[in-house]
């Protein structure tokens, strides 16, 4: 009785929906790891932890070792994370790639292992 | 005309399905999915491969189920434009087969459905009134159909929710349109239900986004502020406090925009309860959510406290030293907005307070840290003869009292926050008497600040989990002291027939009496200016004539007890600085006049002789009865817009005693006796025109003064009532009474004195030597009465 209303979904809106839902997957996964906040700040600070230079030689110098661990520290963080964000990215193109392909398929999928099942 | 909405199609068939799978049926499904899929694995390896092929099949076909379910079934998004195919599930789902579609069949179908249980239980209104009120034509449904559309995009919603018809259908309904009213409700308050639901439906909808992982990575540790400071904006992200309307009020736009422009210290200026610290919050939520420009986006919002602050500080310089470290965290962090709340206490060296102007001036001449203090006007003023150059720096944001529309708005927002925290439910006739009684009551604090604090006291009087005007006014009642039920003011009934309640103590004066009766009656219909007392008289007349009597006697019957009634003698008010002690605010432990109408605002005001006060004392009296209203000498307002002021005089005694002996009809002489005081110069004219009535009593005649003996006889007998003893008067005894009592000056006055010693003791002795006992009746003829006694 709901079998035509199951199909006309399947084939039409069901498909269609896989078939445009890369775009807002790949956006969540940029608006949650901060891509575009971590690209504009790739070399800041790691948490602002910054030293002042004092007067003398040795503080100048401690103070550009410290920030530039600080920068260092956070510049790695951030390159995880973007990497992070490329595999990820990747991993969705290809699960959103399959998940177009056998989306039609699937129907066809449960009968046939029933098939092979029983016979 | 046949009604377009086919009930069989798929949509609506898609729309019983899911309904009927629900939340239960989908984690059912998903159950199953899951023991398919192990039990796959399970036989495919204890039975070989065709098993776990069956298994297979059987999983990939509940998995298709779950997707459908999910994807479609769930949510069901509307086909199209048209209202029938923007329906809902759950509308669809009601009305299952449905032959006849029309607004009474279709209410009856939706009895019980929590959307209609939000909207009556809001409105405080009975579902079946309502079925018995809607049109059984067909016709009509399609119409509110068309309605039910236009609220469901007045709140951006695109599925038409079973709220959505119902209140087009209460809206479009023409007797409910008339009776609506009797339950103090209009159209407006259906429409007000309607968007109160919209936005309880989008705070649960709305996913706040708070910038992701990385957010944070680009901003300083904050160990101290987080220790020291109250982090508004990681509390309104953590409760999921919602400040509506208010992220876009006037208010917290100029704050945004001020930042924006460049300037780094903002004052919030405005008076308590105008909304200073309720915008702060809402500009946190603002910023917190990303929702305003880069620059200022996941900024968040640290509120310092000068009275934890001062705590802390354990040596001498240890306060500039902490104050200094926390600004330099807050410049160093880059992502937080420092909010003085209450900013007074960090500029004066008052207890509980410490003076950081220097600190404060440095750090907004640096411009390293955005800050907002909030100040009320008069703080700023001394702030700005104080410290100018501080002052100067900061960019003033003005805040105003709301108007209603805007506290109303407030008000829903922060009803929705109760009752999601409470459990109860708030009904809108509560909100506006929320908004009426917090005007009318709380005149220290600005809207909407009053009006927040008495919804939130007004919550722990809920009755079965709602809060109804009842509870509003039992709120008010226990946080002011002063009586505002609707039980302590008469009913209509009783009002109609005021003449005849006062008559049962009052004896003729009837021109007096029905005077002041009309104009209570318009009072209470809301025909007069509601920014008054409830009425405001002058009664004239010659001492003895039943003035203060009605006073009393409306007191009794207006308000329920003769204690209502306030009496001043104004005669101790002649000398100028005496107006002090009718505006005491209490320091000097007196009972003022201010403070006994705040008591008890549901007052009979009685200003007895008022011709013997001083002008002053008269001026102030103008400015009671044009504005309601009188200020006490703390400049607090207390209101008599609940009162009724009477004020006596025995002005013209002398002028109506001659009318009445001439035998002139009092009634047809109000106009020339009103011009003859006018004339007079006793009032100025600008009092005179105050009033609502001036009333001229007339001396009473032998036969009223006989009645006025038989009611002081009945207060007697009431009082020999506890022993059993009854007295009656012949009518001999009382002529002798009223002719002994009678005083061409004093009036009825004399004749209590006269009654005590005549009947009282004669009755007294009789009881004493034992001629009455408990069950007696005793008669007194004229030989019985003896006022030597």
């Amino acid at each position: 009785m709901f079998l035509g209303l199951f199909i006309s979904w399947w084939y039409g809106p069901g498909w269609r929906k896989a078939l445009v839902s890369l775009k807002p997957r790949l956006y969540l996964l940029s608006e949650n790891l901060s891509v575009k906040l971590l690209l504009s700040t790739l070399f800041a600070p790691w948490r602002r932890i910054v030293t002042y230079p004092g007067a003398g030689l040795n503080e100048k110098f401690k103070a550009f070792i410290d920030n530039f661990f600080s920068r260092f520290v956070g510049f790695i963080i951030r390159v995880l994370v973007l990497l992070m964000y490329l595999v990820a990215s990747f991993v969705t193109i290809i699960f959103t790639g399959l998940e177009i392909i056998i989306w039609p398929l699937l129907p066809f999928i449960g009968v046939l292992f029933l098939v092979i099942g029983i016979i | 005309m046949s009604v377009v909405i086919n009930l069989n199609s798929p949509r609506a068939r898609k729309a019983r399905l899911s309904q009927a799978i629900g939340k239960i049926g989908q984690n059912t499904l998903i159950g199953i999915l899951i023991l398919l899929f192990v039990g796959s694995i399970f036989l495919g390896i204890v039975y070989g491969f065709r098993w776990a092929f069956v298994g297979g099949g059987f999983t990939v076909i509940f998995l298709e189920l779950i997707l459908w379910y999910v994807g479609d079934l769930k949510k069901l998004s509307p086909e199209g434009s048209s209202p029938v195919d923007r329906l809902s599930i759950e509308v669809l789902s009601l009305l299952g087969k449905k032959t006849s579609l029309n607004p009474r069949s279709v209410w009856s179908a939706f009895t019980g459905n929590w959307q209609i249980n939000f909207l009556l239980s809001h409105l405080s209104l009975n579902s079946d009134m309502i079925g018995e009120n809607l049109s059984d034509d067909e016709a009509q449904f399609v119409m509110d159909l068309d309605t039910a559309a236009l609220l469901a995009d007045a709140n951006n919603c695109q599925q038409i929710d079973v709220l959505f018809v119902a209140a087009a259908m209460m809206q479009n309904s023409k007797t409910l349109e008339q009776i609506l009213p009797k339950f103090k409700l209009s159209q407006e308050d259906i429409r007000r239900v309607v968007d109160l639901f919209g936005r309880n439906m989008s705070k649960k909808i709305v996913k706040h986004s708070y910038g992701g992982i990385g957010r944070n990575w680009t901003f300083g540790f904050t160990p101290l502020l987080d220790k020291v400071g109250f982090n508004l904006s990681i509390s309104i992200a953590r409760s999921n406090a919602n400040f509506g309307w208010l992220m876009n009020s006037v208010g917290v736009k100029s704050i945004e925009s001020a930042f924006i422009s460049g300037s780094k210290a903002v004052v919030l200026v405005g008076d308590f309860g105008v909304g200073k610290t309720q915008s702060v919050y809402a500009f946190a939520q603002k910023l917190i959510e990303g929702n305003t420009v880069d620059k200022l986006a996941y900024h968040e919002i640290i509120m310092l406290s000068a009275t934890d602050i001062a705590s802390r500080v354990r040596h001498s310089g240890g306060l500039e030293r902490i104050m200094i470290d926390l600004f330099n965290e807050a410049a160093h962090a880059s992502h937080v907005i420092l909010f003085l709340d209450n900013a007074q206490l960090f500029l004066s060296d008052a207890p509980g307070s410490f003076n950081a102007e220097q600190i404060l001036l440095s750090i907004v001449q640096s411009r390293s840290v955005p800050i907002i203090l909030a100040l009320t006007s008069a703080d700023f003023q001394r702030l700005k003869s104080t410290n100018p150059s501080l002052a100067g720096l900061l960019t003033p944001v003005v805040l105003h009292e709301m108007d209603e529309t805007g506290v109303m708005r407030v008000l829903e927002d922060n009803a929705l926050g109760l009752e999601s925290k409470t459990k109860v439910v708030i009904t809108l006739p509560a909100l506006k008497q929320v908004y009426r009684l917090s005007g009318r009551y709380e005149q220290d604090v600005a809207y909407p600040g009053k009006a927040i604090k008495l919804l939130e006291q007004s919550v722990s009087f809920s009755y079965n989990g709602v809060v109804s005007e009842d509870s509003v006014e039992a709120a008010v009642e226990q946080t002011y002291g002063v009586k505002v039920s609707s039980s302590s003011l008469p009913e209509a009934n009783r009002l109609l027939n005021l003449e005849s309640e006062i008559h049962k103590r009052m004896i003729n004066q009837n021109h007096a009496v029905n005077a002041v009766a009309a104009a209570l009656r318009r009072s209470r219909a809301g025909v007069n200016n509601l920014r008054r007392p409830i009425g405001s008289f002058l009664f004239l007349g010659p001492t003895g004539v039943g003035k203060t009597e009605l006073a009393k006697a409306l007191a009794a019957t207006y308000f329920g007890a003769e204690s209502s009634l306030i009496r001043l003698d104004m005669s101790e008010y002649a000398g100028e600085g005496d107006i002090v002690r009718l505006l005491d605010s209490g320091q000097n432990k007196n009972d003022s006049l201010v403070l006994s109408v705040r008591k008890n605002p549901f007052s009979v005001v009685l200003l007895d002789e008022i011709e013997k006060a001083h002008p002053t004392v008269l001026n102030l009296l103008l400015q009671l009865l044009d504005e309601g209203n009188l200020t006490d000498t703390n400049g607090r307002a207390t209101s008599f817009k609940d009162s009724i002021i009477i004020a006596t005089s025995n002005a013209l005694a002398q002028s109506i005693r001659v009318h009445v002996a001439n035998g002139d009809n009092l009634d047809n002489l109000s106009e020339s006796l009103s011009d003859e005081l006018m004339n007079s110069g006793q009032f100025e004219p600008e009092l005179l025109n105050r009033f609502d009535e001036i009333v001229f009593f007339r001396p009473l005649n032998t036969d009223e003064l006989a009645k006025v003996v038989n009611l002081m006889l009945n207060e007697i007998n009431q009082t020999l009532s506890n022993q059993n003893i009854s007295v009656t008067l012949s009518e001999d005894a009382i002529a002798k009474i009223v002719s002994e009592g009678n005083d061409p000056r004093l009036g009825a006055r004399p004749m209590r004195r006269i009654l005590q010693r005549s009947v009282e003791n004669s009755v007294a002795n009789k009881i004493l030597e034992g001629e009455v006992n408990p069950g007696d009746h005793i008669s007194l003829s004229a030989t019985d009465i003896n006022f030597s006694e």
